[in-house]
């Protein structure tokens, strides 16, 4: 055992450390550098769903009925799964709305009632009390393990100044308070008391699975040993088993995961930190993933433990939910039970803090406020600044909900295992699911509707599960349990109208749901929704149809700034409602809050601002007493909706405008480039015309004036001269011709004479017309014909004409006396290729891509033969790309190049 | 609200979710044997929960703008 101030110590240090952890995160967030602004973070705040129950209970469940502790967390695993639509659209409604807890959710949904509200809060309070009871007997009974000596019972206190539970309870109420009530906050938001509870998820995680770890692997050599020696015992070895010898309790088993898929989205500390804390939708992403996957981490060991905890006890000796301390305790580890200790002190203390806030706010806000400010005192004719008071009811209310708390523990809790506590509870929230559920997705559900399914909802759980609980616990005569009240054996609480083969819990929220259900259904279809019902339920089914500019706000009559003003000052405080009223001028593009226009968007921005602080109902009633309102009807409210849809269909209209605007401008802008760089293009093609024509002239011109000055020039140089001048006249009459060529077939007049052509035929003779001057310069010209081509249709001339450039092109690069020429005609499928080789320097890489350029030859070698036009290439690939073809080449330098065309035989255009 | 590819995917993972872990899905595993040292009904609980959460992981994480229903919907 360990000492009793050393235990006290360690826990008063720890919430220290804490509370440091939460001061920490606040100055940062003050600061603009948020720690929470991570899904990680936000995930592990989601775990503030394991408790005491999970930490401490969950042994003892395993331990009792092996599997049956799963089922609690199976149900959040599938309800994760449909987060991202169902949760991220609280998200959305809570903060578009200023949505700050379950209670004000539902009452704003159904128009903004305040006895909805009120009744929400008083459901919340009643069910969550067993489970802080839960947290409280869950540190008492951990404390006692670690102070008294093992396998001793707990010593009772004699009174109840002596009883340490209240003292727990009453520090946790005084940590609540510093954590969640030192100021306030329009948005409810508490960045470090979530910093706080992450730092606590990572803490009790720890500790749970060193505590597994230890048992798996130091107390037995494994987990397969331990289960190996829970085979043998056949108590222990029913645990494990499917149906534990029984059938399996299937209806149970599905209660069971809808009851905790219900519950991790409406406990109270749920909404909270998954909706009200949440900085930003995307976190969910990775947050429904990482929940769960925290969640199954968290009970990877229990059954391990619990089962070790059986095999080295024995079945009976020990309580089981104590386990967790007790095997570390038993082998003399003290610090390792130290530390699982403050583990569970993590689960029970972060479950308290949340919770707490989260049902003060609830408190306050919905019951408090609306009773408060129908005093005279307080009322809407008062003025005076709330804030201080605000902040006093939710520190009583914190108080006062750990005491209440301590009271059931005090009454009840010995009676009942933890997981039978915390499944009242759970129970309870579940209530709320139709409401919220079908307020986010029918249009149709009614106040009147939700008021009624809450209440049968609620009574049929007290009736059903709540009195048996109190009845099981020696505080009601326990009589009508088994003969029913007034000896009505019909209304038995568990077996209500003789439905029995369910167990109480299965058998509770089988008729509170399905009461609950019909009544919200059959009470809202009674009649059509009222004008502020429909404008809300507008509001909150299709909150993701509409922008933020574009909401509609269905508010009518006469407002002044002067009094809005001050009223926001009234619970916000004076300085706060200032600047967001500057804030809000400078959006609306007013120089001053005087000039603010007191239009219905302005009275919608401080009801919203209000609701922050007091809860839709009561801003509802407080912004009704300071402007003049003219009541909506339906026919209104269908108007106000009408004109928000004109609005965004303008708005959008606008967008699309500005759109196509942008691509036109766009298109234009490309249009100018290609304009531009085609004007470069003519600029280029001219100034290149204008050389190769002026080489011959220059060169005509020289000889001639040779001849004319020289008289004396002898008939054989004056022949030499007049046959260059004949030859380079010749050249610039067919650079002439092939520039009109050029230009014909690139502005489309070229006149195309298409007929059958045999390219055998064709290409043999352009062979046979070339015959003559690959003989003079000694290069050998080779055919490689197929037999027999398939005809095509195409131009002769022009395919003749590209032939006869690719052989001469070949001739002027192969080298003289040993030039060897390739001709190659291979007839395809589709087509025909046609491909010329030559031995001759080939072309370098760099000039590889310019061959097919106007007016470029390659040069830089000693084999550059001019005489060219530059011309030659450029047409034949035009010709070919007519007849839709294509034309190549390839090239190593020093070993020749070869260039091929191919024609399809059905020419694509 | 439950258009859109990935929000289709995570409606079936729902369906499937539930059907694995009830009847009669679930008698499955009624047999009573250790798997790799394992009492075989837990350990087919532990290993179908985990699935379930990779397979929302890769749903999850792989489509990176699941919105959708951010568009303007239909004129009400």
């Amino acid at each position: 055992m360990l000492s009793a101030p050393l235990v006290i110590g360690v826990s008063f240090a720890y919430l220290l450390l804490l509370f440091a952890v939460a001061y920490w995160g606040d100055a940062r967030a003050a600061a603009g550098r948020s720690v929470i602004g991570s899904p990680w973070v936000y995930a592990l705040s989601m775990a503030v769903y394991c408790t005491a129950w999970t930490y401490f209970g969950s042994v003892g469940r395993a331990a009792n009925s092996g599997v049956w502790f799963l089922p609690i967390y199976l149900g959040p695993m599938l309800a994760m799964v449909l987060a991202w639509m169902v949760v991220r659209k609280m998200i959305r409604i809570a903060t578009t709305y200023r949505i700050t807890s379950i209670a004000d959710f539902i009452a704003s949904r159904y128009g903004k009632s305040p006895t909805l509200a009120g009744l929400v809060t008083l459901i919340t309070v009643v069910g969550i009390v067993p489970y802080i009871a839960l947290q409280l007997k869950g540190i008492a009974s951990g404390y006692a393990v670690l102070t008294s000596p093992l396998g001793a019972p707990a010593v009772q206190t004699p009174s109840w100044w002596q009883d340490s539970t209240l003292y727990v309870a009453l520090a946790l109420a005084g940590f609540t308070m510093v954590f969640g009530a030192r100021h306030l906050d329009s948005t409810e938001r508490h960045e470090g008391m979530v910093a706080a509870i992450a730092f606590e998820s990572v803490v009790k995680l720890a500790a749970f699975l060193a505590v597994g770890l230890f048992v798996s692997f130091g107390l037995f050599s494994s987990p397969m040993a331990l289960f190996e020696q829970a085979q043998a015992v056949d108590e222990l070895r029913r645990l494990l088993q499917f149906g534990q010898g029984q059938p399996f309790a299937y209806a149970q088993w599905l209660g069971l995961t809808l009851l905790a898929m219900l519950s991790v989205i409406f406990l109270p500390r749920q909404f909270q930190v998954m909706v009200v804390e949440n900085v930003n939708e995307q976190h969910l992403r990775r947050a429904v993933w990482a929940f769960p996957l925290y969640l199954l981490l968290i009970n990877l060991f229990v059954l391990p433990i619990a089962i070790g905890g059986l095999l080295h006890f024995g079945p009976g000796t020990m309580n089981p939910e104590t386990f967790v301390l007790s095997l570390p305790l038993s082998q003399g580890f003290h610090l390792l039970a130290l530390f699982a200790f403050v583990g569970g002190l993590s689960a029970a203390t972060g479950m308290v803090i949340v919770e707490a806030i989260a049902v003060s706010t609830m408190v306050c806000n919905d019951l408090v406020m609306p009773l408060l400010l129908r005093t005279r005192r307080f009322g809407t004719r008062a003025s005076g600044d709330l804030t201080g008071l605000l902040l006093l009811i939710r520190r009583l209310t914190i108080l006062g909900l750990l005491l209440l708390g301590y009271l059931y523990f005090h009454l009840a809790g010995e009676a009942y295992a933890l997981v039978s506590i915390g499944l009242i509870s759970f129970a309870a929230v579940a209530q709320f699911a139709p409401a919220m559920l079908g307020g986010m997705y029918w249009k149709g559900g009614t106040r009147s509707g939700a008021l009624s399914g809450l209440l049968l909802g609620f009574a049929f759980w007290v009736y059903t599960l709540m009195l048996p609980s109190l009845a099981k616990s020696g505080w009601l005569d326990a009589d009508f349990l088994h003969h029913g009240p007034w000896g009505l054996v019909w209304l038995k609480p568990e077996a209500f109208l003789g439905l029995g083969g369910l167990d109480s819990l299965t058998h509770s929220l089988f008729w509170s749901l399905l009461a609950n259900v019909g009544a919200y259904v059959g009470v809202s279809l009674w009649r059509a929704p009222s004008a502020r019902e429909t404008s809300q339920a507008l509001l909150f089914v299709d909150v993701f149809h509409r922008k933020a500019g574009t909401r509609p706000v269905f508010w009518q009559g006469r407002a002044k700034v002067s009094a809005l003003l001050p009223l926001a000052g009234r619970f916000l405080g004076a300085e706060q409602a200032q600047r967001l009223f500057e804030d809000y001028a400078a959006r609306v593009g007013v120089a001053s809050i005087e000039q603010i226009p007191a239009d219905a968007q302005l009275v919608q921005f401080v009801e919203t601002l209000l609701t922050g602080a007091i809860g839709s109902a009561s801003a509802r009633v407080m912004v009704a007493s300071v402007v003049e309102e003219e009541a909506l009807d339906l026919d209104d409210v269908m108007r106000i909706l009408d004109e928000a849809s004109q609005l965004r269909a303008y708005s959008h209209a606008l967008e699309e405008k500005s759109q196509s605007l942008e691509r036109a401008t766009d298109e234009l802008r490309h249009a100018n480039e290609k304009l531009k760089s085609l004007d470069r293009l003519k600029d280029d093609f001219m100034s290149s015309v204008t050389h190769e024509l002026r080489t011959p002239l220059t060169s005509i011109r020289a000889l001639s004036e040779l001849m004319r000055d020289d008289d004396d020039m002898d008939l054989p140089q004056r022949q030499q001269f007049l046959g260059i001048i004949v030859a380079e006249a010749e050249r610039l009459s067919r650079l002439v011709n092939q520039v009109l060529d050029m230009a014909k077939i690139e502005s489309g007049h070229a006149e195309w004479h298409e007929a059958t052509v045999d390219m055998r035929e064709l290409v043999e003779q352009a062979a046979q017309s070339v015959g003559g001057s690959f003989r003079e310069a000694g290069v050998s010209l080779a055919l490689e014909l197929p037999a027999r081509v398939e005809p095509l249709r195409a131009d002769a001339d022009r395919i003749t004409q590209v032939v006869l450039n690719l052989l001469s092109n070949a001739l002027k690069y192969a080298p003289r006396g040993s030039g060897r020429v390739v001709l190659r005609l291979v007839d395809q499928a589709d087509g025909v290729q046609v491909e010329v080789s030559d031995n001759g320097p080939g072309i370098p890489p760099g000039q590889q891509d310019m061959v097919f350029e106007k007016f470029r030859q390659v040069s830089g070698d000693d084999h550059y033969r001019p005489g060219g036009t530059g011309l030659g290439l450029p047409i034949s690939r035009q010709i070919v790309e007519h007849f839709g073809g294509r034309m190549w080449m390839r090239s190593q330098p020093g070993e020749g190049a070869l260039f091929g065309f191919f024609l399809p035989r059905s020419p694509a255009g | 609200m439950f258009h859109g590819l990935a929000a289709q995917r995570l409606v079936a993972l729902f369906v499937a979710g539930w059907a694995l872990f009830n009847f009669p899905l679930l008698a499955l595993w009624d047999h009573d044997v250790l798997v790799l040292g394992m009492p075989l009904f837990p350990l087919a609980l532990f290993v179908i929960w985990a699935v379930l959460i990779a397979v929302l992981a890769v749903v999850m994480e792989r489509v990176t703008h699941v919105e959708g229903d951010e568009r303007p919907g239909p004129v009400d």
